[in-house]
């Protein structure tokens, strides 16, 4: 039995709001602050008593800035993931080896982003890692790269546009229910869908995440702390990080996954690692940074094959309460918002305590993957204390 | 010679690639084979993770491949601005059957009405522009 499974849970949530780009009011440190002391109020952890910082990606709230302000006694562990969004489960990794190690005892997992002050798009997300093969044939943003894999997917694989639109349908409405939710008055039907205005093809408006300003933080804990607190647990049963050979810095030369989402063999060893297969999943809160992105990691992860994808991916079969995969139950990054990914993981536990505004009645098992095609990425299953 | 490219470096990424732009800019396609174990290494890096070399033969290749996907770019992207008039405008991968299956980025020219996966292309080597951030291209057309 791995050691890792179900070693530590998440005790706390906390999340500012979601602000349209560029228009937060506070700066991204006070964001992160925020976040931070909310998810510590939620869990009745003393803020001060946070010893372990991980975030992802290239956030700039660090440990460093954060503590004169927290209060911070024991600054004992702080680590980034790597890479871009495909990173986000893997910041529970990191937690939680910190923790089975006695490197740390509470862990804040979080992301703060405001436009205004870190440009995001540019250096945040881009990285300005963007090779010269790219950018000298007019291409640089993760829409336009993501729509290279799309089209294969779609053209190639034979993955229909009508589980792209599930998707943001199934996003859309569950935005509805949430108040957080930036896009819950959107209007949303098939046509307002099909007739947005073009991206890069085959993507259209409606197929991206949105772009917003905001943080959200997460405490990680030891799985006996977590029984004392406030709030039920949801333990981590498996967040492996990693790419196989065939995939990494290869700018398009990805083999053999092109077209889905380089989550295959994370997803292998995540149903290994926590003995559950894509069958037991009761929710999941699928990172969309793009709709066809989305729809190749279910793939990887074996909800269902690209051929399957026309039947699966419906409606019926993505809303909940009631559908056989319930997804993004909060409006996920196409709807509620989106600061690099970092929403999903608070719904996804709260799909585990039951707080959900969309609950997967008695959800067990709660599933939140990384950034799709990212040149590493990482994949989460949370579980409640039965799945132990 | 003063290459057009090494002045106006783009940087980021594994950039081992100089080599590629050095001879595309003198109008050759070459793409770099590890020159112990032969393996295509693209996109091109400092060691084969084949074998363990750090050489590489810049290899002639043909300009001829068939189009591995597309898409069509219908806004101006901020750091590809230069492009602005050309939206919409298709960016292509090509895969290179006689290069390994490597594949290469680059832009559709002529009807692209007919892009789709599969589709034959051949390459012409543009020598450096403003559209192409001062860097050699390759722009590719449909072989009907």
């Amino acid at each position: 039995m791995s050691k890792f499974r179900g070693a530590a849970a998440i005790a706390g949530i906390g999340q500012t709001p979601y602000y349209k780009r560029g228009t937060s009011p506070d700066p991204e440190l006070k964001l992160a602050l925020r976040a931070i002391t909310a998810a510590a109020d939620d869990a009745g952890i003393d803020v001060r008593d946070i010893d372990g910082f991980v975030s992802y990606a290239s956030e700039r709230s660090d440990p460093a800035k954060l503590m004169p302000a927290l209060g911070t006694r024991n600054l004992r562990f702080a680590s980034l993931a790597w890479f871009h969004g495909g990173a986000l489960p893997a910041t529970l990794n990191l937690a939680t080896g910190a923790i089975l190690s006695g490197q740390a005892e509470i862990v804040a997992v979080y992301r703060s982003m405001a436009e205004n002050n870190s440009q995001r798009l540019r250096v945040v997300v881009a990285q300005n890692d963007t090779s010269s093969q790219y950018l000298v044939n007019g291409l640089e943003s993760p829409a336009q790269i993501l729509a290279l894999r799309a089209q294969r997917l779609m053209e190639h694989d034979g993955v229909p546009r009508s589980a792209l639109w599930a998707a943001v349908e199934a996003s859309y409405h569950h935005a509805r229910n949430n108040p957080r939710a930036y896009g819950r008055m959107t209007e949303m039907d098939e046509t307002v869908y099909e007739n947005a205005r073009l991206v890069s093809e085959p993507y259209r408006l409606f197929d991206c995440s949105r772009e917003n300003d905001g943080a959200a933080c997460v405490l990680v804990v030891s799985a006996e702390r977590a029984k004392d607190l406030k709030q039920k647990p949801a333990y981590i049963l498996s967040a492996p990080m990693g790419t196989m050979e065939g995939g990494g810095a290869l700018e398009e030369n990805w083999r053999p996954y092109y077209g889905t989402a380089g989550h295959r063999e994370l997803a292998q060893r995540m149903w290994a690692e926590s003995g559950y297969g894509p069958k037991d999943v009761d929710v999941a809160q699928v990172y969309m940074n793009m709709t066809s992105m989305g729809i190749g990691s279910m793939i990887d992860h074996g909800f269902f094959t690209a051929e399957e994808a026309g039947d699966f991916c419906t409606f019926e079969n993505f809303v909940a309460p009631t559908g056989k995969l319930p997804i993004n139950t909060s409006g996920g990054d196409l709807a509620e918002g989106f600061i690099h990914g970092m929403g999903l993981i608070p719904e996804a536990v709260r799909q585990i305590r039951g707080t959900s505004v969309n609950q997967v009645p008695g959800a067990k098992l709660s599933l939140v993957t990384g950034g799709p095609g990212d040149i590493v990425s990482s994949t989460g299953l949370l579980g409640s204390e039965e799945t132990l | 010679m003063t290459y057009s490219f090494l002045q106006h470096k783009i940087s980021g990424a594994i950039e081992a690639d100089d080599e590629y732009w050095r001879w595309l800019e003198e109008g050759e396609f070459r793409l770099p084979r590890c020159a112990s174990c032969d393996h295509w290494t693209w996109p091109a890096h400092f060691r084969c993770g084949q074998c363990g070399s750090w050489e590489f033969a810049w290899t002639p290749v043909t300009l001829e491949g068939a189009i591995f996907s597309w898409t069509r770019s219908w806004y101006a992207f901020d750091r590809v601005m230069e492009r602005k008039e050309d939206v919409p405008y298709v960016s292509l991968v090509v895969e290179l059957p006689q290069a390994g299956g490597a594949r290469v980025m680059g832009v559709l020219t002529g009807d692209d009405s007919r892009a789709a996966i599969g589709a034959k292309v051949r390459g012409t080597i543009l020598p450096p522009s403003p559209k192409t951030k001062h860097y050699p291209s390759v722009t590719w057309a449909i072989v009907s």
